[in-house]
């Protein structure tokens, strides 16, 4: 350590060398002693102080927030926005770095990157934390890739009337092998490998007109979207060709070729492989591949959102071709395959648990049924999915039954009003139907709805759930345990962090009849309706992508090192002084929002 | 009355009038922390080739306001000094005679009290330059953190036991990091560090534990 502050240690590394060596001269240090008040909560200060040694406890009230040791800085929101959140007093003798709040005002206006750590909101603080955060091995190009950048085929057009073999001509002679297709007010697309089974396989006339091969609901996407937009839409929609526009003219294609190496995870050549699969054995490998491109994309440094939603597409993909290939007609012809808790959601990456059911319209033989609920589960445990700890799957007769016995379970469920009763209708109302008879699952879930409208009793009860985990207080452990050299704290980033955010929101969904599993989408709908502020929405929004994209990190760990008990431990001593600012704001979101909760929902009768 | 007398023998023998702001009131809760690197341990032969003077007002180490210089010696540092504060003949030969840097750090100090580590070497030094330019030694009280140490640490010790005054166990005693040892602004400034913490801990009449504070907060959790 030099005689000045780390301008290693973020946010200062954000600075430029003249920038860190302008503080650096103006840096002062002050000692506190123990018990000392060095901002008082809701005064401005004048220096932003950074700890050399010592402790600092951030305090609301009685209530201890988090301890701050050497490296953290605060406080950010008394520097620039006149107002200290918290009371810090020091615990210990402490010294700390007086850096002038003149001049780190003056950087903030300069210097945009380092400004990103002054943000008062949690959600900007990460959007500039994500685009600062360099992913492992130089690929961000490929992130702010845009389509244009990658599309090597332009647009030709044909009219409809053209035939087949004028079709085939203008390829051969523009050297491509999709043209758009002008046909009445319409525009569609007709392929090489559209003209080749024309002629080929149905044996149509090569003066056939186009229009008659050409198919016309077009997914496109703009030149300027994305790579990774155009990633999405064709593994949402398995498509190898995409339509590029440019406002409304469309401009050319983009092939699953062009982006063939560019991600390292090709998620997109995925769906073909499930399609393909003729038995179970053969959805291994793309089961595996699944997998295999979480990581990949992790360390590309693509944001744990879109991950989830890659996977979760991959995987329900996966589920629905599993299904289609070992279930009995009978189960085909009664049954509704339903994802629920996290897959239901659509916010697993790595996988940790199956999280599925089955509702049937009607009895089917018990023979089948059981074949079936083996083999599906079964499949799914050789896939590498690990069998769900609360034994939310198919196999379990308790999740793959009529849908009137799981109506009757349900209200079995609602009158218990046990936490174990309460955390499984929450598993399934988080429920989605992925094939067959999709309708069971609404009205199911519609019953579900009305057995808990109006029952303010059984909501108190249902959000009180929300208690099952304490937020802890960020580093006070750490600061303990590290100081008497015991060990390091960690905090259960599920248990802390997500779950409280997702289950708070899902309350709120519940109470509003908002149908939607997605926390992002109900978020979104609660605010909408009035239901939550907007600002707190954001901040929510923020916070559980925060803890998404430490626990991503933190399950591939574990997976490397084959400790699944470990695969949501984060441990604040590790991270850096900018992580666990953000890690701190973040729970700091939960904790204001399991106040607004308890005070909606009365659960402090509990 | 034996202070004052001091001070009238200091006015007498001082030959430049234009120091005797030396011997002023000092700014209440006002200091400097002191430290020099010299070509050996000789007050009497070796020379001064850096100074650094760190002004603490009340508990604020006032850094930005550091005084700093190199020295040019008369005679160049030996190989032996070069390795202890890595100031080499080229770097000291930048330096500036003393006669130009005694009465800027002089005006500086003020009649502020001096911190330092061993400080007595340290203002030893200055006044033999001192007594030849302006005819009189620093009167500025002297505050050393050594002995301070030792009142928290080992004061009423029992006979017999083991003193460590080491400037590095200090240091590791109060938790204060490592800033690189051996140049003079760093050793000023853990010194100032280390003199603000004892003089609260002595404040608070708080003691260092003997046997070691770790094993000493250790034992009631490890129970």
């Amino acid at each position: 350590m030099a005689t000045g502050f780390d301008a290693q240690n973020p946010p200062f590394d954000r600075l430029s060398q003249p920038e860190a060596e302008e503080l650096r001269a103006a840096a002062d240090i002050g000692y506190f002693a123990p018990g000392e008040v060095i901002i008082a909560r809701g005064a401005a200060a004048d220096v932003l102080h950074v700890v050399i040694k010592g402790a600092v406890e951030a305090r609301e009230g009685e209530a201890l927030q988090g301890v701050l040791g050497p490296r953290d800085s605060f406080d950010s929101r008394a520097l620039v926005h006149g107002a200290a959140g918290e009371d810090f007093r020091a615990a210990e003798e402490t010294l700390c770095f007086l850096l002038p709040g003149a001049l780190v005002r003056r950087l903030i206006a300069r210097n945009p990157a380092f400004a990103a750590f002054f943000y008062a909101d949690v959600s900007r603080k990460l959007e500039a934390f994500a685009e600062a955060r360099l992913p492992e091995g130089g690929m961000e190009s490929v992130l702010r890739a845009r389509v244009r950048d990658a599309m090597r085929h332009r647009a030709e057009f044909i009219d409809g009337a053209a035939t087949i073999g004028q079709a085939g001509a203008a390829m051969a002679a523009a050297d491509i092998n999709a043209l758009f297709v002008r046909h009445a007010a319409q525009t569609g697309v007709v392929t090489g490998m559209n003209l080749a089974k024309a002629a080929v396989l149905r044996q149509m006339p090569l003066s056939t007109p186009v229009s008659a091969l050409a198919h016309f609901d077009i997914v496109a996407v703009q030149a300027d979207d994305l790579l990774l937009d155009a990633l999405l839409a064709m593994t949402r929609h398995n498509k190898r060709r995409l339509a590029v526009r440019d406002g409304d003219t469309f401009v050319g294609f983009l092939e699953d070729i062009d982006l063939l190496g560019r991600f390292a995870g090709n998620s997109q050549l995925i769906p073909r492989r499930i399609d393909a699969a003729r038995d179970v054995a053969e959805l291994a490998e793309p089961a595996r591949a699944i997998q295999d491109q979480v990581e990949r994309l992790h360390r590309q440094g693509v944001k744990v959102e879109v991950i989830a939603e890659i996977t979760s597409d991959l995987n329900r993909r996966l589920f629905v071709r599993l299904f289609d290939l070992i279930a009995p007609d009978s189960i085909r012809a009664e049954g509704c395959l339903i994802l629920m808790g996290s897959e239901g959601r659509a916010e697993q990456t790595v996988r940790t648990d199956q999280d599925n059911g089955l509702l049937l319209g009607a009895e089917v033989p018990q023979a089948d049924l059981a074949t079936f609920r083996e083999a599906f589960s079964g499949a799914l445990d050789r896939f590498g999915f690990p069998p769900c700890p609360g034994n939310v799957m198919v196999r379990n007769p308790l999740w793959s039954q009529t849908a009137a016995g799981m109506e009757r379970q349900l209200r079995r469920w609602v009158d218990a009003r046990t936490p174990e009763a309460a955390m499984n209708i929450a598993i399934f109302l988080d429920a989605v139907a992925l094939t067959g008879r999709v309708g069971l699952l609404d009205d199911t879930k519609a019953a579900l709805l009305r057995m808990m409208r109006g029952e303010s009793a059984l909501m108190a009860h249902f959000a009180h759930l929300i208690d099952s985990f304490a937020t802890p207080s960020l580093g006070v452990l750490s600061t303990l345990m590290t100081s008497v050299g015991v060990g390091e704290d960690a905090i259960d980033i599920k248990k802390a962090g997500i779950f409280p955010i997702v289950h708070g929101i899902r309350t709120m969904a519940l109470d509003r009849g908002i149908a939607a599993t997605p926390t992002a989408v109900r978020i979104a709908a609660l605010v909408a309706a009035g239901a939550l502020q907007d600002e707190l929405g954001r901040d929510l929004l923020g916070a559980l992508r925060v803890f998404m994209a430490y626990r991503i990190a933190t399950q591939i760990e574990a997976v490397r090192r084959g400790t699944v008990e470990e695969e949501a431990l984060v441990r604040p001593s590790r991270l850096t002084a900018a992580d666990r600012d953000i890690l701190r704001d973040s729970l700091r979101v939960v904790r204001v929002f399991r106040e607004v909760i308890a005070t909606r929902f009365k659960t402090s009768v509990f | 009355m034996i202070a004052w007398l001091r001070r009238r023998f200091w006015r007498a023998a001082l030959a430049d009038p234009d120091f005797l702001f030396l011997l002023d009131e000092p700014p209440v809760g006002e200091a400097i922390s002191l430290d020099c690197e010299t070509t050996g341990l000789d007050p009497w032969v070796d020379e001064i080739v850096a100074i650094a003077a760190v002004p603490v007002i009340g508990n604020r180490i006032a850094t930005s306001a550091r005084f700093q210089a190199v020295v040019k010696p008369d005679r160049m540092p030996g190989a032996g000094s070069i390795k202890v504060h890595g100031l080499r003949r080229r770097d000291v030969a930048q330096g500036r005679p003393m006669a130009e840097v005694l009465p800027e750090l002089l005006r500086f100090i003020g009649p502020r009290p001096l911190v330092g580590y061993y400080i007595d070497f340290d203002v030893r030094m200055i006044d033999r330059y001192a007594l030849h330019q302006i005819g009189a030694r620093l009167p500025n009280r002297r505050i050393e953190v050594s002995s301070l140490y030792y009142d928290r640490k080992y004061g009423k010790a029992p006979p017999g036991t083991n003193i460590d005054l080491r400037f590095t166990s200090i240091r590791r005693e109060l938790g204060i990091p490592d800033l690189g040892q051996h140049d003079a602004f760093a050793d000023a400034l853990m010194a100032a560090m280390m003199w603000v913490q004892l003089r609260d801990m002595a404040a608070r009449g708080q003691r260092l534990k003997r046997e070691g504070r770790r094993e000493a907060t250790a034992a009631p959790l490890g129970a």
